[in-house]
Order: structure tokens, then C-alpha cells, then sequence
């Protein structure tokens, strides 16, 4: 977006030049309705915050713009922890309706909500940031996990678990050490009753890979869907009925050599690389409304000046992640954190488009350092009531 | 020079001139395809009224010699678009009370460029404030409430501290 100097000939920072603000009262603004609206339409959400707050007619004003002339869309949220103690974690957005980078501002007194993890920050389905410990399951899922749910740990020992949030209820499974019983062990937390309980294990295809390295997870509010990052086996647990399904071949094209699964709406999304880590091809995307190959349709592809962008600079690109919600899907990989790229499906066309965020802070990213991505619906609502109990707002970095 | 009376759609002539009058009386000349950029023009040329100057008693002499400016450059042919972004960040670098005026301009003459341009420069007049601040720098009168002031500022008061 053109950034847009301005040359601030009667203002200083009181605002006290002429009168009471920089705008003559005789000149006429011409600040209200459709101008006003489009106007608006050019301010990042987190400014419309403090914009809705300046009168009713303005208010109505946020309003409709954001519902008619630029809709909010999902933010990239990053978390950083230090992995010394006391292992700070500091967040960053991304808000592509503005193209904007915010960093997430703390009170004084106050730590950011998942500071008080004692145990490494990871996050699962786009939608679930947690910390396991053998005292705690700690795990969040509001839009800017400024609320955190605690609970008693599940009863194995595990590292580098699969968890997802399915519904009402926590999933953990595999990720055990290899003195537990059961490597393959799954345990259900029941949010609202807050009880454990043991389920049928994972299949034992998942034996070698059944920890969150290997696998990627995606869930809706009825599943949680695994799929083997380097074969596209894919296999479903329903917590409710306490039993697993599959497997599904989710390998449309035999050319992929690593794929990830994520929901987009109500659609099942696989991401894929294709070719080889030294030699990558391109980047896809498939997408099915029910499970199973042959439902999986082509949604488009990465343009070519992106996947060089990907691939510039490094001898191979291994693997890629994914986080969506809606119509949006972000893909990022550990080969080149500092670019974002994201897909949008477009409203009136239907077609998908491409684009990059440079993410800078990335940059400065020393091994010191767990990351952790979400990506989140987010509107005033969330952000008034961040600002409202304290937890935080968002300040637009300097440069976005 | 004489006006076409062809009703057929043809190609506009290069080098047609458009005269426009401002609201004080002074005229400027635009070339036609520039003019095109104005959807409120575009209308009165296919109508074929643009032959006499066209009065405009909403836009100053002042705006309007801008505004000619705005069109011209941008129905330039091969402008290289950071050449124009840059061009464009200048044209409204100017005081406020000037971009304001460029948008009463481009609303009323139907320019979507030129709208887009001012109101995102006024955008950044309205990004990192307060709601005080706001309300001081375009003078707009606090439309809320005392009860419902208060009750806001209850809500949001951590924030601004």
C-alpha cells in the first residue's frame, strides 16, 4: 500500500495551532456518509477502534464500512517464546485487510496472557495455541488468546503430542515416551465437565509418526483429521463416538513429496509441495467438502514468482505450514519465515489469488526461540474487549 | 474547433480539448481523454453538451487547475506506476483543508482515483489518534451522550493510558 506523506504545515502535536484542531471550523469537511465511509475503508481496524468511539454518526460509519466497502479479514497471529526462563512470549498480527504488522502491547503491570505458560508454546488447526507440563495443560482458542483454560495434565507423559480442540473437547494423542505403555495412547479432556478419559488408540500405521513433527492436524467441530506430513495418509478420530476412521489417501498428485491438512470454511484443505526438497516444483492447493481423494478438487496453484521467492536463497525448502480460516489461508515455511505468503478466495469470482506479507521481525530470529502461528477471525468486538480488560491492543509497527 | 456530431462510438481525438469553468469564473482546458476520467464529464461528452465550457459551480478556480492536473497525469500512456505513486503522494502532500476540498472535486465530478487518493491521505490523518484527539483535529462536535461518554470511557480507559 502507497504510504503517504503528509506535510503537516498546521498541526503540531496539540493540535492547538488553530484553534481547537487543524481543520478550520470554516472549511468544510466533508467527513460524513459515503466519504466518511470510504475514508474509513482505508484505516487499519485497529485504528477504527478508537475511530467508531468519536461520535454516533461515526460509529454507524465504522459500521457500515467494514461491512460493505473492506471486510475485515483473518489476522496471522505469530507468538515468540524464549525457550530460557522465564520464557516471555511477545506476539505479533498481521491484518491483510490493511496490509498492516502490529505488535501486541502489554499493560505494565500485566504479561501477556501466555507468558504465564511454563512449558514451550505450540499451536494446532490454526485456531489452538496450548503448553503441556506435567502439572498443566494449559490451552487457549479465542481469536486473540487473551483467555487461557487450565487444566490437570493428561495421565502419559508425553513430548511433542498431537492435540486438537474438537467441539467441546481436548484431544491429545501419541507423542509418548518410550517407557509408556502406550505410545499410540489418545485421552479426551472434556472442557465443561473437565474430566480425562482414555480412548482407542491410534492406528498402528501411526507407530513411527505419531507426534506432531510427522503429522499435521486439522479439526472441525465434529473430527480431528491427521494426516503423515511425507505420505498424505490420513486418518479422522471422532472423541464422541471415541473411534478412528480411515485411512484416506489425500495424495492427489503423485508429484507432491509433503503435504499439510487445514480447514478453510467448511472446506478440507491440503497444501502441498511438489517435486523434491532440493528441487521444489510448485506449491498447490486441493480442497474437498467431504473426505477422500476422489473428492479432492484442484483450488489453484502458487504463481511462479512466488515459489522462486520461496525457494531464493536456500538449497531446499523441506516443508511448509498452513493456517486458515474462511476464505483465507496463510503458508509459511521455516526455510524463509521472514515471507508470508496468503491465498484469498475472492467473493464476486470465485477465484483464488496470491500474495506475500514480509514478515521483518522474523528476521531477527535467533534458535533461542519457539514460534508459534494462529490465524484468527478478528473484528472491533475482540479488540475493544482486549483493550477493555487490559490484556492488550495492538499497535501498528512503525514501516507497515 | 468544431464538434463532432457522429453519435457512432468512436475513439475520443488525442487532442480534443474539453474547456471547463470553475465556480470563479476562471477556465482551464483539458484534453478529452483526460477529461474521461471524470465519469460526470464522460457523461456530458457522450451526450455531446462538452462543445461550450462546461460550468462547474462547485469547484474553485484554485481545486480545479489540480484537478486538471490529476487527470491529465494520469491518463498518461506508459507512466510507470511507482513513478505515479510517488507523483500521486505529492499531489496530495498539500495542507488539509486542500485534500478536503479535492474530495468535495473528485465526489462531485465522479473521479474515482482522485477520491481514493484524497481519502486515503485523510486516513492517515485518523490512524494512531484517540477518539479526543480525532474529534479536536476535525472539529466535530462529541455526538454521545454524557451517560453513554462515560460508560465508554469506563470501558476503554486502560487503553489510553
Amino acid at each position: 500500500m502507497a504510504v503517504v506523506t503528509q506535510k503537516r504545515t498546521n498541526l503540531d502535536d496539540n493540535g492547538e495551532e488553530e484553534g481547537a484542531g487543524a481543520v478550520p471550523a470554516s472549511s468544510r469537511s466533508p467527513l460524513h456518509g459515503d466519504i466518511l465511509e470510504l475514508t474509513l475503508s482505508h484505516v487499519p481496524l485497529v485504528d477504527l477502534v478508537p475511530a467508531a468511539r468519536v461520535s454516533t454518526s461515526w460509529s454507524l460509519a465504522v459500521s457500515s464500512s467494514l461491512r460493505h466497502l473492506r471486510k475485515p479479514k483473518p489476522w496471522l497471529l505469530v507468538h515468540s517464546q524464549s525457550t530460557r526462563s522465564p520464557h516471555a512470549v511477545s506476539a505479533r498480527a498481521y491484518d491483510p485487510r490493511s496490509g498492516v504488522w502490529m505488535d501486541l502491547v502489554v499493560g505494565h503491570e500485566r504479561r501477556a496472557p501466555a507468558a504465564k505458560l511454563a512449558s514451550a508454546l505450540w499451536s494446532s488447526h490454526s485456531t489452538l495455541l496450548y503448553g503441556v507440563s506435567p502439572a498443566t495443560l494449559s490451552f487457549s482458542s479465542d481469536p486473540l488468546h487473551l483467555a487461557w483454560s487450565h487444566a490437570s495434565p493428561p495421565s502419559a507423559w508425553r513430548v511433542d503430542p498431537i492435540v486438537a480442540l474438537v467441539g467441546s473437547r481436548l484431544v491429545i494423542a501419541g507423542g509418548a515416551c518410550d517407557f509408556e505403555d502406550d505410545p499410540l495412547s489418545v485421552e479426551v479432556y472434556d472442557t465443561r465437565a473437565h474430566t480425562w478419559s482414555v480412548c482407542a488408540s491410534m492406528p498402528a500405521t501411526l507407530k513411527d509418526s505419531s507426534a506432531s513433527a510427522w503429522l499435521s492436524v486439522a479439526a472441525d467441530c465434529r473430527r480431528m483429521y491427521v494426516m503423515e506430513k511425507l505420505t498424505g495418509a490420513t486418518h479422522a478420530f471422532d472423541p464422541e463416538a471415541g473411534a478412528w476412521l480411515g485411512p484416506y489417501d489425500l495424495r492427489p498428485d503423485h508429484d507432491v513429496f509433503y503435504s499439510v491438512i487445514g480447514f478453510a470454511g467448511d472446506r478440507l484443505v491440503v497444501a502441498g509441495l511438489l517435486g523434491n526438497s532440493e528441487d521444489v516444483k510448485g506449491v498447490k492447493l486441493w480442497g474437498s467438502m467431504a473426505v477422500g481423494a476422489d473428492e479432492l478438487e484442484e483450488i489453484c496453484e502458487m504463481p511462479e514468482e512466488l515459489v522462486k521467492e520461496l525457494k531464493d536463497g536456500n538449497y531446499c525448502v523441506s516443508s511448509i505450514s498452513m493456517c486458515s480460516r474462511g476464505d483465507f489461508l496463510y503458508v509459511y515455511s521455516n526455510s524463509k519465515p521472514e515471507i508470508v505468503f496468503w491465498c484469498e478466495r475472492e467473493d464476486e469470482s470465485g477465484e483464488w489469488r496470491w500474495g506475500t506479507a514480509r514478515d521483518v521481525a522474523a528476521r531477527g530470529r535467533s534458535p533461542g526461540q519457539r514460534v508459534a502461528y494462529t490465524c484468527s477471525e478478528v473484528g472491533i468486538r475482540e479488540l475493544r474487549e482486549a483493550a477493555a480488560t487490559g490484556n492488550g491492543r495492538f499497535v501498528v509497527m512503525d514501516g507497515s | 474547433m468544431s464538434s463532432s456530431s457522429s453519435s457512432s462510438s468512436s475513439p475520443p481525438c488525442p487532442k480534443k480539448m474539453i474547456t471547463l469553468k470553475s465556480s470563479d469564473g476562471e477556465t482551464f482546458e483539458i484534453e478529452e481523454i483526460a477529461a474521461l476520467q471524470s465519469k460526470t464529464l464522460e457523461n456530458m461528452i457522450d451526450e455531446n453538451c462538452a462543445s461550450t465550457p462546461i460550468p462547474l459551480p462547485n469547484v474553485k478556480g484554485k481545486i480545479l487547475a489540480k484537478v486538471v492536473e490529476f487527470c491529465t497525469k494520469h491518463a498518461e500512456a506508459g507512466a510507470d506506476a511507482e513513478t505515479l505513486r510517488a507523483w500521486d503522494a505529492e499531489f496530495v502532500g498539500v495542507e488539509h483543508a486542500i485534500v478536503f476540498d479535492y474530495i468535495l472535486a473528485a465526489n462531485f465530478l465522479e473521479i474515482p482515483t482522485l477520491l481514493d487518493l484524497a481519502c486515503e491521505s485523510v486516513a492517515e490523518m485518523i490512524k494512531g489518534k484517540t477518539p479526543d484527539e480525532i474529534r479536536k483535529f476535525f472539529n466535530i462536535n462529541n455526538a454521545f451522550s454524557p451517560e453513554e461518554e462515560e460508560d465508554v470511557r469506563r470501558q476503554n480507559q486502560w487503553a489510553f493510558e
